[in-house]
């Protein structure tokens, strides 16, 4: 139980609140970190997977993708780009979206690929366009798969924002990698405590909009068929 | 990139790879153990599913980075702080395709075989889990890869792993040593994605020629069944 | 001796599947169970190896309540073939079909040569079949793999759910055909669930008409089902033309064929014409030097042909569809004299020689004596209109 005493304690203290090294501006910058990139990832990702998904073209690639993209070691990725480029907007920004790229294509992919052939042939013959097909069919049904892919994405920027700390940024990771090098076990449990409030947090927000935004039809679908 | 850094530094290259290949494979191991008899509980008693799955989406979601940390007050700095949350993590890949790929196992089948007289236990080992395999070994990829991935995470921590070379080469500002730690850790994924497959192939000869469906609905993953 | 003992199933919710069924099925026939969706057929095999229990009664094999059994051993002794097969697809043919004899302690070889002896007997061979795997199988060859697997360590009961419904009607009449020939070599009880009337009716020694709501309507062999529906129910069920798909269990063998209107081709027009005048028939079936049919010469018109002509160099009308009197119904026989442009057929043995011939009035008394002969036997008189006979 020292754990949670140590982070207790450390949170405890207004000084963690106040300042430039603050709880507070520490969470921002993490969610700035991660926010950004992932909806630039998602700009770039869910088209490119929309169109591969209804041209059904480039599905090998799709899948290989996400099995590379697990294999590439983040920190690697990180201290790589900052060691080529300097540590600037870049050093983070360019790593972040290109680990956040691959969940969210891949499974707007297989969102779009996943749609029940006899269901776009019904749409065809009722006269779609290939536009239609796409906005009225594809993207509805494949919404939870996307969703699912946006989600991915998160946990993982949030998880490597973190990380990034170890290249110079800011953001909650901050804590963990000087608590740990001015050996503050304060410090670093109770960043660590910060953090995993954080991600679970993210984790409810993304589960909850999925009642908003996927059709209400395929939600009861997905729970009578669990 | 200097080439010849590599050949002169093999005494110590070699070791971390072996230290993450260690740290890239135990986790998945044991993933796997525990989560094939959980696995089967969730079969059989359908309600237990649904929190389990929670509980387990919830780990996910959490930065290794952080686990690692909350870890060290009771593991100190060793290996084992590094091995508890991979293994927390292979199971959260693990349990959702043991789980579908005992549901995968067609209705017919297994009510010919509890009409031939098979018992319960002896028709999960015969024909249950043999037919479930395909897709425990898709999960057991992801999770092979994403661990060795992640055990390089704990060089932060002072775990030793391919991570070294990433740190080492941040504070030399030396490319080369990162380029060489990022390919070992490729290379090391890319080696225990083959023999994965090779085993597959090898174990599951009906199920040669044929795609199997991925499991679309793992906490937060994409599918990962590449051809066969 | 399988025997229900008023046996019920009753689900929580409700529902009645099997409504106290008393049921006798006989060693060594085939006894069909028959009626539409829900009408707790199905239920009633799987009560017999246990796959479900009764809410009351009892069901016994050979005296002894099933219940009293261990489920798994019970099962052992008890084949179980179903619609979708269900074959292990990760074993090749030869292990599926071994795994019963394997199940109960037989060494891996002679398991596996049992598997080979039996997919000979269900028509498969065993030199290509017998490493390959299920999903490189027809409908066809699967279920048969299915019966050889039922069949694997020789029980006395065989349960059949359907089992040919899933396949195109030219495999499932082949299938049926292999069921007739495999219990005649095999002598096993078999009991087949099936919906449809006219498999129970070829196949069965026995056919239970089942009613919705678990109750029996009819227990009887099919000629009896056809000739004597026990209610209305029962009547539509079985459909109709009940009276001529009954034609097909009183054997051609009754009828009562014409010899003398059968010449050789050699005859000369006049010894022909003088034949058919003897016989007192307008048409006469030329058969030549082996004794098989040519065709059918029409008396009336060999007048007008010199009568120094063989009959070989006649115009003859066209033989149609032949008959075995020796392994044919009286249905085969009636079938082939509508289809023939002279009405009249031809009875031909094994080698394909012509016999006899048969018209609509010997077929007419030979279908009146069979059907008073099944009526006689089971108590029935045949009314007639007013003629005393």
């Amino acid at each position: 139980m020292s754990f949670l005493t140590f982070a207790w304690d450390w949170l405890k203290s207004p000084q963690q609140w106040q300042g430039s090294d603050g709880i507070p501006i520490r969470i921002l910058q993490h969610l700035y970190y991660s926010g950004l990139s992932l909806l630039i990832a998602a700009l770039i990702a869910v088209p490119i997977g929309l169109l591969i998904g209804h041209y059904r073209r480039g599905g090998f690639v799709a899948v290989n993708v996400a099995n590379i993209w697990r294999a590439i070691p983040t920190l690697g990725l990180l201290i790589l780009v900052v060691v080529l480029l300097g540590l600037g907007v870049l050093a983070w920004l360019i790593p972040l979206v290109v680990l956040a790229i691959p969940p969210i294509l891949v499974n707007t992919y297989e969102g779009v690929v996943g749609v029940d052939p006899e269901l776009k042939d019904a749409a065809r013959g009722m006269g779609m366009t290939g536009w239609q097909l796409l906005w009225k069919v594809e993207v509805p049904v494949a919404i939870p798969l996307i969703m699912l892919g946006l989600r991915t994405a998160a946990i993982f920027v949030v998880a490597t924002a973190t990380i990034a700390a170890e290249i110079g940024v800011g953001g909650l990771g901050r804590y963990i990698i000087d608590g740990l090098a001015s050996n503050d076990y304060g410090e670093v449990a109770g960043g660590a405590a910060v953090i995993v409030v954080l991600a679970l947090l993210i984790q409810a927000l993304f589960t909850g909009l999925r009642r908003f935004v996927v059709p209400r039809g395929l939600r009861l679908q997905a729970r009578s068929s669990r | 990139m200097q080439w010849s850094w590599i050949p002169q530094n093999w005494s110590i290259i070699w070791p971390y790879t072996l230290d993450n290949l260690l740290l890239g494979l135990v986790p998945p191991l044991i993933g796997l153990v525990i989560s094939v008899p959980v696995g089967i509980a969730c079969v059989a008693k359908r309600w237990l599913y649904p929190p389990v799955l929670s509980v387990a989406s919830a780990l996910y979601a959490l930065p290794s980075l952080a686990l690692f940390v909350v870890l060290i007050d009771y593991t100190g700095l060793g290996n084992l702080t590094v091995i508890i949350p991979l293994t927390l993590f292979s199971l959260c890949v693990l349990l959702p395709n043991v789980v579908d790929g005992l549901r995968s196992v067609q209705e017919p089948v297994r009510q010919a075989a509890t009409a031939m007289g098979f018992g319960q236990l002896r028709r999960l080992v015969q024909v249950e889990l043999p037919l479930a395999m395909p897709v425990v070994i898709a999960g057991l990829r992801i999770a092979v890869v994403s661990s060795i991935s992640l055990a390089s995470l704990g060089q932060l921590i002072g775990v030793s792993s391919l991570g070294y070379f990433f740190i080492d080469g941040l504070q030399r500002d030396f490319p080369t040593e990162i380029y060489v730690g990022l390919a070992l850790t490729l290379l090391l994924a890319l080696l225990c994605d083959v023999i994965l497959v090779a085993a597959r192939t090898v174990l599951t000869p009906w199920a040669r020629g044929r795609r199997i469906a991925p499991s679309a609905l793992t906490p937060g993953l994409p599918p990962a069944m590449g051809p066969a | 001796m399988i025997t229900f003992e008023a046996v019920t199933k009753r689900y929580p919710d409700g529902t009645v599947a099997v409504d106290s069924l008393d049921l006798d099925i006989p060693d060594g026939k085939v006894m069909v169970l028959v009626g539409p969706s829900g009408c707790g057929k199905t239920t009633t095999l799987r009560m017999i190896n246990r796959l479900v229990e009764p809410t009351a009664g009892r069901v016994l094999i050979d005296g002894r309540n099933v219940a009293d059994s261990d489920p798994s051993k019970l099962r052992r002794g008890i084949g179980y073939v179903i619609q979708q097969t269900g074959l292990f697809p990760h074993r090749t043919v030869e292990d599926n079909i071994a795994t019963v004899p394997l199940l109960i302690g037989w060494k891996k070889a002679s398991a596996r040569a049992r598997a080979r002896e039996l997919m000979d007997l269900v028509g498969l061979d065993p030199a290509t079949m017998a490493g390959r795997y299920p999903y490189q199988l027809s409908g066809g060859q699967q279920q048969r793999v299915g019966v050889a697997r039922a069949l694997a360590a020789d029980p006395p009961v065989l349960l059949m759910d359907e089992p040919f419904s899933a396949v195109d009607p030219i495999v499932r009449a082949a299938l049926q055909d292999e069921l007739i020939r495999l219990q005649a070599e095999l002598h096993k009880t078999v009991v087949l669930v099936t919906h449809d009337v006219e498999e129970a009716i070829k196949v069965g020694d026995l056919v239970a008409v089942f009613r919705p709501g678990g109750h029996l309507a009819q227990v009887d062999t099919p000629e009896r089902l056809l000739g004597a529906p026990a209610d209305d129910y029962v009547r539509d069920f079985v459909g109709f033309d009940r009276g001529i798909r009954r034609l097909s269990f009183f054997p051609a063998a009754g009828l009562d064929l014409a010899t003398d209107t059968v010449i050789s081709a050699v005859t000369t027009f006049a010894d022909a014409i003088t034949a058919g005048r003897r016989a007192g028939e307008p048409w006469l079936l030329v058969a030549g030097a082996d004794g098989r049919p040519l065709g059918w010469a029409a008396v009336a018109d060999l007048a007008a042909g010199s009568p120094a002509a063989a009959l070989a160099d006649a115009e003859l009308a066209p033989v149609g569809h032949t008959f075995r009197p020796d392994t044919d119904s009286l249905r085969a026989a009636l079938d082939a004299t509508i289809l023939s442009r002279t009405e009249r057929a031809v009875g031909v043995d094994a080698s394909g020689r012509a016999i006899g011939t048969t018209s609509y009035e010997r077929l007419r008394d030979a279908i009146r004596a069979a059907e008073d002969a099944a009526d006689a036997g089971a108590g029935l008189v045949r009314q007639t209109a007013g003629e005393a006979r």
